[in-house]
């Protein structure tokens, strides 16, 4: 019997080798290594808590050009995106808008790469970095399956002052699957600043399979801010594989409060000396929300930094997932990871799996991790309805403390603004902040 | 303004208080002392409205409503304020930002207009000096990282800006030195007055040099024993509660 993953597969066009072009190539490895393959399955050691089930049963239909914007509600206008001190790039159902999207592209250093595109890119050489995790189903079906792909080349030197700002809208009413590929390369001594910022329509059930691929030359740094807002009714697949080198700093956040199911991998590789990331991250379930993240950071060489902090707010009988793999090469000698997960259950059906793993080959290394699963403190919520404020404005205070520890590292205002609206409603506690 | 009555409290099965009767007026503060085990706290927390505290017989009227079946932020709304012993540090919650929902709370519970931020800020600076508080502290996370002496004055600086009719001082003096205890009993007798009251409970005397109650009250194992004036206090000071306690022993 055909699996869904096949099932799905058979929808695609038939890859065409023969062209010389090296897309056309990576489509056809692709395709060989997926062919025999279905979706991945809980017998599998990281997807052991993630069971796959609905989107085995959903019938996608393939994302294309034709069906972009099938259940707009509205058209959008230029205007509904516009930040001051931002560049925003709108892709719905998977491609970009730029009638929607900032002028100033090509002369910040982003391309828009369509994906019948034939021209090769030689510069970027584009061709090894989509290849390196085409062993796994999600990316190698990313692959397949592309819409448009996102390159951001920051030129060596280049500080880009404006922060570059993607929303990636799902509207269809149609179970749609969009793929999209985010690429930044950060050249020598490079700045930049980017968000990725998904939402969807209420009603949209589709399925958002992103792969994100930064480079971060020597001595660059990059904050990436990736926002999950879907509808409950999406799943959401996305893997963020970086790899840093010497002196570069890597601040990634990731955020999910959107999706049935959601999982996000992300994986950093510290390559050179020095090399630093920070890897922060924020969900909260509620209903039957599913959220798994799945993080590895690679000590390559000696001298690497990693700071980690995961913070899982859960509710009703959602459920939240997060592995934190740290992987220490032999002779990457004076070496820090610290990692911490720390869990709030807001129910009695609420449930966490945390699980730090470690893997150490060098032996002067300083790695520290912890785990905490907690709930409301009592009287605390006691201490703030003496005061006057109601359970529910007290429980919701005590749910953003809790949060804040991530949203406070956010070197973006904005970006705080909304998460600490999207916990307290309207009472906007930065206004105090600011005074001070 | 408070009226206690026969008051019985039973906390995980085993009863606490054993029959208060307390009758607070307009104005009037009332020191409340006792040994350890005696209630003291568990008649603040009462009176507040802690989950976990059962009433099992009597009342508690404030203003001739009872309070029993009120949720801890109705009884803030009808004005009543409890400043906690171990005041809770809440990481990650600006203090002002806190006050500012609390008082709003009340207001709203009143049926009044909420303040704005900048009312409100308006309002914490001029209560701010007052209570001898650093300015810098508002801006900070509640209680967090602040010492003893700087979370019993967050206190009385809530309570300051909350204006509460009945405040209930639960060991407000336990961990503070000297210099904190004056600064904190100056914040809180310059906030007394012919229509607020206090309820003052304390393990030692010493707070009551400060903070000069009309009547001194004993607890003990869940009664009120002895009721006096200011000397009471005194004589508790130097002798202990033993000679209370004990003649109640051999008299019952």
């Amino acid at each position: 019997m055909t699996n869904s993953l096949q099932a799905l597969l058979q929808k695609l066009p038939e890859p065409n080798s023969d062209t010389g072009d090296w897309l056309e190539r990576l489509r056809s490895d692709a395709l060989k290594i997926i062919s025999s393959r279905d979706y991945p399955s809980t017998k599998e050691e990281s997807w052991k808590y993630t069971s796959l089930h609905d989107l085995r049963k959903n019938d996608y239909l393939i994302a294309d050009e034709r069906n972009t914007g099938a259940l707009l509600k509205k058209p959008y206008s230029r205007d509904d995106f516009l930040e001051a001190d931002k560049l925003h790039l709108v892709f719905i159902n998977g491609f970009f808008q730029p009638n929607l999207s900032t002028d100033e592209l090509l002369e910040n250093g982003i391309k828009i790469r369509p994906t019948k595109t034939k021209k090769a890119d030689e510069k970027c050489n584009l061709e090894t970095i989509l290849k390196a995790d085409l062993s796994e189903t999600f990316s190698a079906l990313n692959i397949l399956t592309l819409c448009d792909s996102l390159l951001i080349e920051v030129e060596k030197n280049r500080k880009i002052e404006k922060v570059i700002k993607l929303i990636l809208i799902g509207e269809s009413s149609e179970p749609l699957l969009k793929s999209l590929r985010i690429i930044v390369k950060m050249n020598e001594n490079s700045h930049a600043r980017v968000v990725e910022e998904y939402r969807s329509h209420d009603k949209d059930a589709g399925l958002t399979n992103v792969v994100t691929n930064l480079r971060l030359g020597q001595n660059s740094t990059l904050f990436h801010h990736r926002l999950q807002m879907e509808s409950m009714n999406t799943t959401h697949i996305g893997k963020i594989d970086a790899q840093v080198d010497s002196g570069a700093s890597l601040y990634s956040d990731s955020i999910v409060m959107g999706s049935k199911l959601s999982r996000v991998d992300i994986d950093v590789s510290l390559s050179g000396r020095a090399a630093y990331c920070r890897l922060n991250g924020l969900f909260t379930g509620i209903n039957d929300q599913h959220i798994d993240h799945h993080t590895t950071i690679r000590h390559l060489v000696g001298e690497t930094h990693s700071d980690e902090l995961y913070r899982g707010i859960l509710d009703d009988n959602s459920r939240g997932i997060f592995n934190g793999k740290v992987v220490v090469s032999a002779d990457a000698q004076k070496i820090s990871a610290r990692q911490a997960s720390n869990n709030l259950l807001l129910s009695k059906l609420a449930e966490i799996d945390t699980k730090p793993e470690l893997e150490i080959y060098a032996d002067d290394v300083k790695c520290a991790h912890g785990a905490t699963v907690g709930q409301l403190d009592e009287t605390a919520l006691f201490y703030l309805r003496s005061r006057g404020l109601n359970y529910k404005d007290a429980r919701a205070l005590l749910i953003y403390a809790f949060a804040e520890k991530v949203i406070e590292s956010i070197p973006l205002p904005a970006l705080r603004q909304l998460l600490e609206n999207k916990f307290l409603g309207h009472n906007q506690m930065s206004e105090f902040i600011q005074q001070g | 303004m408070l009226e206690i009555s026969d008051l019985h409290v039973d906390v995980d099965g085993k009863e606490i208080l054993s029959g208060i009767n307390l009758t607070v007026k307009p104005g009037e503060t009332h020191a409340i002392m006792g040994p350890n085990g005696s209630g003291k706290s568990t008649l603040s927390h009462v009176i507040a409205g802690r989950e976990g505290y059962t009433v099992s017989q009597g009342e508690i009227v404030f203003n001739g409503k009872s309070l029993v079946d009120l949720e801890p932020e109705e009884r803030a709304g009808e004005g009543v304020f409890l400043a906690f012993q171990y005041p809770i540090e809440i990481a990650g919650v600006n203090n002002v930002y806190m006050l500012k929902a609390a008082l709003n709370g009340i207001r709203n519970y009143r049926g009044e207009k909420e303040l704005t931020s900048v009312e409100f800020l308006k309002l914490v600076k001029s209560k701010v000096k007052a209570v001898g508080l650093d300015e810098s502290l508002l801006n900070r996370q509640v209680n967090s990282g602040f010492s003893g002496g700087e979370k019993k004055r967050n206190e009385i600086f809530q309570l300051s800006v909350l204006e509460p009719m009945l405040a209930v001082l639960d060991e407000t003096d336990s961990g503070l030195d000297i210099d904190a205890l004056k600064a904190v009993s100056d914040g809180v007798n310059k906030l007394r007055d012919a229509s607020r009251s206090f309820v003052v409970i304390t393990h030692y005397q010493r707070l009551l040099d400060y903070i000069v109650p009309d009547y001194v009250h004993v607890l003990a194992k869940g009664k009120i024993i002895k009721t006096g004036d200011k000397e009471l206090a005194r004589t508790l000071e130097s002798k202990g509660y033993d000679w209370l306690t004990d003649g109640q022993e051999s008299a019952a």
